[in-house]
């Protein structure tokens, strides 16, 4: 093995120059890494120096408690519980797919469910944290903290969450909150929110969400590549939402709600001087305390698809004939045309032709002759069916217009509709249609193509207490908002439009409605003069309910206020298929009649 | 034989004549470069159990005793026995292959208090084998026998070691083959299919040995930013890392890529990136001139060698360095896919480092041999 070796010097200059050539070409290779050390380093400094912060620092949002909501007396109606939520941050996900099936096991969501959430917030930058589960017990925060090692991409976080301590108690009005929709954020509403916060869907949570709302804290962390805190940077408090006070009142509300169970319809409290909604109830009603989630639990379909539409406000968006009730517009519109006097008498003999038709009173065999206040207090329908007669449609639908019918009170509630005030230029160009004149009969009872919701009849009833002053109905009591002051104080002044001395005549004859065996004597509160007016609404015509054979309830309604002199409160009831107002409404406003006067007076 | 016992003699000994002829600079500059990794090393490390940095300084600190005995042992017997070594190494590696549960990961042997990699200590049997298969070889131009053997030698052990498997020891065997063939003459048009063969090789080796982790690896060098949690997540952070520390760096154990381990294999493959993220641009610079007056200086030792092996040698040497520094560089700052090569003296490593070290201890053991003795 020994090499032979020549002990002399070799000629090694070919295979040295070829070494020089190779070390030269390592040294150019050198020169060229610099150069993208260079470009890296210097050139797109800024690009790396951005991608290295963004890698270290997170920010996480502080929710802002929502400010609380209260009655008139702050009982306290909306509150917030502490709650937890479970957020995924993609970013940490070891294997994105093993991580999904293993987070959906331990969370219990199903596996479809958790893609599709997450495909939801796509548009997230990877470490921006995606709810996937709201509302965890203690039992399941415990659980995931305790395999925080084994999950860097799930995080556990408190999110102070609406709680309603009354459940359904004022549902419509306080409304619920759902989370922001990709489609809701694009509305200047939302401006500043971001995609996954929790919003006031309807009711005052809705109508006062920048009241409501507070100003999210945040608190700057610089985080490890597993996303845990190493330090806090930086830290600001979250400010809470401002509390709001209702003009509701607790007892009443109370009251209006259990005397509503087991049926549908709405009721309606309010002090006539300044619009202040003491109650507001419609029925049936839902707990919104079900479903202040970020999910869709079953409870919340069931909701939708109930027939007797629990999530609607009746109150502001039921659309009903008034009835008879209408009988206080048609007096005051006739008095106002000078159509009748108050001592104009029509005869009632049960039935009465007109334009070839015959319409017929509520009591077989007719009330005979009466005059105006008679015929309000037994409600008779030949002495209005004339009078309307003599107004004509347009006239009807003016004296309507004047007492707020036909477009929105303007309660600070969203949502509420404007009914319908039929004319011969609504009937023209909306109905394509002829006016028949017969209708015009109809609408004289509260019928026809006529159709209001409780909230202007209320809101009309505390018109006729003023003795024409307009008021709005409002919710809120403070703090005072800048809707509040220049929109609902500065409503068009009608006290001009109808004589006060009218007014005077048709409170008489409400009056005497509940004070003198009239229709209405069901509501008659001793010492507190309630005047008042009931309706008996046809769902359907007459000669339909004999062809099916079968007797179908009229809706029943109520509207009345008290005292005579200087009133001081204002009820509205609608029962749907309640039967005669006189017999179901009335009773019901006797109580809230009856309840406001021990607690006020 | 007296003639014969005075020349062993003194090839055995060390003699002053040898001492003054030591390259004190190349040594200076070998601590130096290892030492800065210490540091690198340590910032990279400081908050892990285990403290790398102090088992980095006491292996280099035994790197530099062997390096020294084994200049007292003249490199024309190591030549001699370099097919010894050569098999002795190949059977481990075998042994290695078959017995895999003697190992702690698939190229570690797991002894006492230590790993090794034998794989490592391949380059230096694969350097001695071919120094001693061309030291004879005086043709302007290689004959086709000639690469067929030194293909073969290095073929063994590249599959050996590539079964392990460790693909990045095993590509850092291939420079030392083309370099030694290039040396020896290797015709351009041969180069060309050399290079041609290489890309058929690499398009078999893709379809039928890489495994789906290093294809992906593969992948991700051209696309960093498709899948930030796979193999592309390592070459972005590591961008990030180095272009984040601009001209002048975050500072000694302020880079935020690094201490907040966003940087993989911070103190091993990517300890460079480290550098770039902490030290800034000038340390790039700096570091990379230490490199490129370390490389240029072994290469040159060449000239100091009095016999065709000798040239060989320093030039397979230097080749090794200037290699693994220019591919695991080039891999940090994401030019070159990560197939693990770690920077020399710098990474955190044993094997890695008596490797390097013997490397320079064969360099100089030829450089302070250049007289011959007659």
């Amino acid at each position: 093995m020994k090499i032979e070796k020549n002990r002399f010097y070799e000629d090694l200059s070919l295979i040295l120059r070829r070494t020089q050539q190779v070390s030269i070409a390592a040294g150019i290779l050198f020169l060229l890494l610099l150069f993208f050390f260079w470009k890296i380093q210097i050139l797109d400094f800024k690009k790396y120096w951005a991608l290295s912060e963004a890698n270290r620092i997170r920010e996480n949002v502080i929710s802002a408690p929502r400010g609380l909501i209260t009655d008139r007396n702050d009982v306290i109606l909306a509150d917030n519980a502490a709650s937890f939520k479970a957020s995924i941050i993609r970013e940490n996900c070891q294997n994105y797919v093993r991580s999904l099936k293993e987070v959906s096991r331990l969370l219990e969501i199903e596996p479809s469910d958790l893609e599709r959430r997450i495909a939801k917030y796509e548009s997230f930058p990877l470490f921006k944290p995606i709810v996937v589960k709201d509302n965890l017990e203690l039992r399941e925060v415990s659980r995931i903290e305790s395999r925080r090692l084994e999950f860097p991409e799930l995080v556990v976080e408190t999110d102070p969450k609406r709680f309603y301590p009354f459940g359904s108690l004022a549902a419509h009005v306080i409304g619920y909150m759902q989370e922001l929709s990709p489609e809701e954020m694009k509305s200047d509403l939302y401006k500043g929110r971001n995609l996954g916060d929790m919003v006031g869907q309807t009711g005052v949570e809705k109508e006062y969400e920048s009241f409501l709302v507070g100003v999210n804290g945040k608190s700057t962390k610089v985080v490890d590549s597993l996303g845990r805190t190493r330090e806090e940077v930086g830290k600001v408090e979250p400010a809470p939402g401002q509390n709001i006070r209702l003009t509701l009142d607790f007892d009443l509300q109370e009251k209006a709600t259990q005397m509503l169970e087991g049926r549908e319809g709405a009721i309606i409290v309010l002090d006539p001087r300044n619009g202040e909604v003491l109650a507001l109830a419609s029925y049936p009603t839902y707990d919104p305390n079900k479903f202040i989630s970020r999910f869709t639990p079953e409870e919340w379909m069931d909701l939708i698809n109930r027939s007797d539409h629990p999530l609607e406000n009746r109150a502001i968006r039921g659309l009903y004939a008034p009835g008879s009730v209408f009988k206080l517009t048609i007096a005051l519109g006739a008095l106002r045309a000078g159509v009748i006097t108050e001592q104009t008498t029509f005869f009632c003999g049960g039935t009465a032709r007109f334009y070839g038709r015959l319409f017929s009173c509520w009591l077989v065999g007719g009330h005979g002759v009466l005059n105006l206040t008679e015929a309000l207090r037994r409600s008779c329908n030949i002495y209005f069916y004339n009078a309307g007669r003599r107004m004509g449609v347009d006239r009807i639908a003016e004296s309507a217009k004047i007492l707020g019918f036909g477009k929105e009170t303007g309660i600070d509630l969203p949502g509420e509709k404007e009914g319908l005030v039929p004319t011969e230029e609504w009937s023209r160009s909306v109905r394509k249609t002829h006016w028949y004149a017969g209708e015009t009969i109809s609408v004289s009872v509260g019928q026809g193509p006529l159709v209001v919701t409780p909230i202007q009849v209320a809101a009309h009833t505390a018109l006729l207490a003023n003795r024409g002053k307009k008021i709005a109905p409002r919710l809120l009591k403070s703090p005072p908002s800048a809707k509040n002051q220049d929109e609902m104080f500065s409503l068009p002044d009608t006290s001009g439009e109808i004589k006060a001395e009218f007014f005077e005549k048709v409170i008489k004859g409400m009056w005497k409605c509940v004070n003198e065996g009239g229709t209405g004597h069901a509501a008659m509160v001793d010492g507190f003069d309630v005047c008042g007016k009931t309706g008996s609404t046809q769902v359907i015509s007459k000669e339909r309910a004999e062809k099916l054979g079968k007797e179908i309830k009229t809706h029943s309604w109520f509207t009345g206020f008290a005292p005579r002199d200087h009133p001081r409160v204002v009820v509205t009831v609608l029962v749907e298929y309640g039967g005669l107002g006189g017999a179901t409404a009335a009773p019901l406003a006797k109580e809230l009649f009856d309840i406001y006067k021990k607690k006020y007076d | 034989m007296p003639k014969n016992y005075s020349t062993s003699t003194r090839k055995n000994m060390i003699d002053r004549r040898l001492i003054e002829n030591i390259d004190w600079f190349l040594i200076v500059l070998l601590v130096l470069i290892s030492l800065v990794g210490v540091l690198v090393i340590y910032s990279s490390s400081h908050y892990l159990p285990g403290k790398y940095y102090l088992k980095q300084i006491f292996f280099i600190g035994g790197s530099l005793v062997v390096l020294f005995l084994f200049l007292t042992v003249d490199y024309e017997i190591l030549l001699t026995y370099s097919s010894y070594l050569y098999g002795f190494i190949a059977l481990v590696l075998v042994g290695m292959l078959f017995f895999s549960h003697f190992t702690a990961k698939e190229s570690w042997i797991k002894l006492k208090y230590f790993q090794i990699q034998p794989s490592e200590l391949a380059k230096i049997a694969i350097i001695l084998v071919l120094a001693r298969l061309f030291s004879e070889y005086k043709r302007n131009f290689i004959s086709r026998s000639a690469i067929l053997a030194s293909s073969g030698f290095v073929a063994l052990l590249f599959v050996l070691v590539a079964l392990q498997p460790d693909l990045g020891t095993a590509v850092s065997f291939l420079p030392l083959l083309l370099g030694s063939l290039i040396l020896a003459g290797l015709k351009r048009k041969a180069l060309v299919w050399i290079l041609i063969l290489s890309v058929v090789l690499g398009v078999a080796g893709w379809n039928f040995y890489l495994k789906d982790y290093q294809k992906k690896r593969l992948t991700t060098v051209v696309f960093p930013g498709k899948d930030p949690r796979g193999a592309g997540y390592q070459i972005l952070q590591s961008k990030i890392a180095i272009g984040s520390g601009g001209f002048f760096g975050k500072g000694f154990k302020k880079g935020t890529q690094s201490q907040l381990k966003f940087l993989p294999a911070r103190h091993t493959d990517f300890v460079f990136s480290v550098v770039g993220e902490e030290f800034g641009f000038l340390g790039v610079v700096a570091i990379l001139f230490l490199y490129y007056l370390f490389i240029t200086r072994l290469f040159r030792s060449a000239a100091k060698s009095r016999d065709r092996s000798g040239v060989y040698i320093i030039f397979m040497v230097s080749l090794m360095f200037a290699f693994q520094v220019l591919f695991n560089v080039a891999m940090v700052i994401g030019l070159f896919p990560i197939v693990g090569i770690p920077l020399p003296l710098v990474s955190y490593g044993g094997s890695s480092l008596l490797t390097n070290f013997l490397g320079v201890s064969l360099v100089l053991n030829v450089k302070m041999r250049r007289f011959v003795n007659i």
